[in-house]
């Protein structure tokens, strides 16, 4: 191959030299011969007249006085110039006077009577006939045949085309083996150095530049793509190796729960067990189980962003509500590393346009980012206020800090800070990508600040104050002690365990519960039941959820009822659907009975006592 | 010329006209191979040929010249008889045999051109002498003849000249 494009491109400059210059030359040539023909013609022309002019003077008094030896002598003249073959003189009256024929010349037939004044060229001679005039009297002719001989020059011309056709081939040869240098030589290089990037994958080779035209552009922007290819493999490897770091996180992660869980299993079954282990293996298990739906949810995020999806649902909020949710989820991990947590937030409301549980759950992180990278009994301090036209919120700890390049890729996808944390604190490495996509989506943003390793790091959130003024009170939510007053509830699942479940749970706490597996057997148990709230299973077979709450909807007993999806579909358009078909609520599944709780207290009409 | 000459006569003149017609001719011409004095006179004044002794020759130079000119004046024939003055007259042709020696003393002091057709032409003081060969005129050339009228007669008329006769031969 390289053989083949040394040929052939020096072939072609080759060719393009030497066909540039045999064009030129031969243009040239033609060019000069047919102007030095028709120079050749007028100068013979010329001088064939000037000839005659000559004879006429001479022999304008032979003319004059009818003396035909002296016009023959004076005619005689011409023969100096050996082109002239024949010449004669003819009287006024048309009758030849005098003749001259070249030695040498086989006999010529003179013409009988002078032609038109002026000359022409027939076959290798040139005619001329000049008028005789002395004074103004017209005395005769002067007749002049010659030799016309323009072939020779243009012979001439084309031994000299020759010579400086072998010239020009000489130069151009030793020109384009310069241009070879110039041109090819580069081209090579980049070649050469192509094939062994592709032999050895080694983006880190250059090729050499030696000029400034071009051609040193192309081996600049040759080596540019290399750089930028190298850049990009890197890249690939890069992401590559982080996905398969969380594919292994993941699988762990989802696993560590499984044996904990197991174990409060057999402890529930054993006959022996106190019901403190009881308690105790109760609570265990739902910590496992809030470990495994946080997992979840990481995931369902990641997915989102992969796909682009990921939205918010804007509302005015106070800020100072998401901060307190956030520190009530989190606080029991904080007391659980036994850090000293420390929150100051603004007394007067900080009003953002924007995704409560969404930004909520970005404080959650970052506060649980802190307790988690933060020696056990460490410090973490939240701040919440206004900055400007920004609500701020900073979370601040004393733990083991950022160096530089952490700080560079933190709030890349599946990064993590350190690795040798116990798997059970680990997580998926996604929450920070999470929080800066979050953020952005909030027109805000989100920085991460430390003074170095083991030096403690704070995460700012910045989110634009919207202008309008506070719309709603803060509700003072705290979960209190579930009320004694039971409620009239309608579950429909075709997930038999689910429904039944979550039947006893509520019907535990004092609730008056029915359930039903799919949605015409759903239509029927609200006969007479008239229930004041309904947790609908969307996928039901029979009736769907969503036909099921329009059904429910027209019904004068069940018009008023509050209706809950409950789904294992969590996207926006879910969420969209499921409010349109007359839906009050929407839960992803898995419930926490808490939730389930909370919306029964929030929702529910005054109990009629 | 002899052509013309012919077309141009009466048949009955077949014989004399063509030599004097030719003669007429190249009396008219020589005048266009002299180096003239310059002229004094205005130039309406015409370029008079004086002829003496000979009516064919005038008859044939009343035929020539109208029309024509030398050195830009129109050509005058005018007849001459002996004793006239020669006063205006450029070119004096003297026929006969003997021309008359007076005439041509008196062109030559008025410095007109003395043009003869005798044997004795050039020995009488003229400058120019007709002379045949066969049936063909031809002329002879005194230099002398010429200056004593203060001419000078061009070199390419010599050249066609029979016999030039130098100065002081």
């Amino acid at each position: 191959m390289l053989r083949r494009l040394r040929t052939s491109i020096t072939r072609k400059i080759m060719l393009l030299v030497v066909g540039t210059t045999v064009s030129a030359l031969l243009l040239s040539a033609v060019g000069l011969v047919v102007y030095d023909l028709r120079s050749y013609e007028r100068q013979r022309t010329e001088d064939l007249h000037l000839q005659a002019e000559i004879i006429a003077r001479a022999s304008a008094p032979a003319l004059a006085f009818d003396d035909r030896r002296t016009a023959e002598k004076d005619l005689a003249l011409v023969r100096v110039r050996p082109l002239v073959i024949a010449a004669a003189i003819y009287t006024e009256h048309g009758e030849l006077f005098a003749k001259y024929l070249k030695p040498g010349e086989p006999p010529a037939d003179f013409p009988s009577r002078p032609g038109p004044e002026g000359s022409r060229v027939q076959g290798g001679e040139i005619v001329m006939f000049h008028r005789v005039v002395e004074g103004t009297d017209p005395l005769g002719t002067i007749y002049i045949r010659a030799r016309y001989v323009p072939w020779g020059r243009v012979f001439s011309y084309l031994a000299i085309l020759g010579i400086v056709m072998v010239a020009s081939l000489a130069l151009a040869t030793v020109v384009s083996g310069w241009l070879q240098h110039g041109v090819t030589d580069p081209i090579l290089e980049v070649a050469r150095v192509a094939r062994e990037v592709m032999n050895r994958r080694d983006y880190s080779l250059r090729a050499r530049k030696t000029s400034e035209d071009e051609i040193g552009d192309l081996v600049d922007a040759f080596n540019g793509m290399l750089a930028e290819a190298g850049r990009r493999a890197e890249a690939l490897r890069e992401a590559d190796r982080r996905k398969d770091e969380f594919l292994a996180t993941l699988a762990h992660e989802l696993r560590n729960p499984l044996a904990p869980l197991r174990n409060a299993l057999e402890i529930l079954r054993a006959a022996q067990a106190t019901p403190e282990m009881h308690a105790r293996a109760l609570e265990m298990m739902e910590r496992q189980l809030r470990q495994m739906v946080r997992l979840v949810d990481d995931l369902l995020d990641v997915s989102r962003i992969t796909t682009g999806k990921l939205g918010v649902r804007k509302a005015a909020f106070d800020m100072r509500e998401a901060v307190r949710d956030a520190v009530d989820t989190v606080r029991p991990f904080l007391d659980s590393r036994g850090h000293a947590f420390e929150a100051r937030v603004a007394a007067e409301p900080l009003m953002v346009d924007g995704d409560a549980a969404r930004l909520g759950q970005v404080v959650g992180n970052l506060l649980h980012n802190a307790a988690k990278y933060t020696e056990a009994g460490g410090r973490i301090e939240l701040e919440a206020g206004r900055e400007g036209d920004d609500a701020v919120v900073r979370v601040r700890d004393n733990g083991i800090g950022l160096d530089e390049r952490a700080l560079a890729s933190i709030f890349d996808m599946f990064v993590q800070v350190d690795r040798s944390l116990t798997r059970a604190q680990a997580g998926l490495g996604v929450g920070l990508t999470l929080a800066r996509r979050l953020v952005a989506l909030h027109g805000g943003t989100i920085t991460a600040y430390s003074a170095g390793l083991g030096r403690g790091s704070e995460f700012v959130m910045r989110i634009p104050v919207s202008d309008s003024p506070a719309a709603r009170p803060v509700p003072e939510v705290r979960p209190g002690p579930p009320r004694p007053q039971g409620r009239r509830i309608l579950i429909a699942d075709d997930n038999v365990e689910f429904a039944d479940s979550l039947s006893s749970l509520l019907a535990s706490r004092g609730h008056d519960v029915r359930v039903a597996h799919d949605g015409a057997e759903a239509l029927g148990a609200v006969e007479g039941f008239t229930p004041e709230f309904a947790f609908l299973d969307i996928g039901m077979p029979k009736v769907h959820g969503y036909e099921l709450a329009r059904r429910l909807r027209e019904r004068p007993e069940t018009a008023e009822c509050v209706l809950v999806a409950v789904t294992g579909w969590g996207q926006e358009d879910d969420r969209r659907r499921a409010l349109e078909a007359g839906f009050d609520r929407h839960l992803v599944k898995p419930v926490n009975p808490a939730d389930i709780e909370s919306l029964l207290q929030l929702m529910g009409r005054p109990q009629v006592a | 010329m002899l052509v013309l000459a012919v077309s141009a006569s009466a048949g009955a003149q077949r014989v004399e006209a063509p030599e004097a017609s030719v003669k007429a001719a190249f009396l008219y011409k020589f005048g266009g191979y002299v180096e003239w004095p310059p002229r004094t006179g205005g130039s309406a004044e015409p370029f008079t040929i004086g002829v003496l002794d000979s009516e064919a020759v005038a008859e044939e130079l009343d035929r020539l010249v109208p029309g024509r000119s030398v050195g830009g004046r129109p050509v005058a024939v005018r007849r001459l008889r002996r004793g006239d003055p020669m006063k205006g007259v450029q070119l004096l042709f003297a026929g006969g045999e003997s021309p008359d020696r007076d005439a041509i003393r008196a062109a030559q002091a008025e410095g007109a051109l003395v043009v003869t057709e005798s044997r004795a032409g050039l020995a009488a003081g003229s400058a120019i002498n007709f002379v045949m060969a066969g049936d063909h005129v031809g002329f002879e050339v005194s230099l002398d003849g010429a200056e004593r009228s203060g001419l000078r007669i061009s070199a390419r008329m010599l050249a066609v000249a029979r016999r030039v006769v130098q100065k002081g031969a």
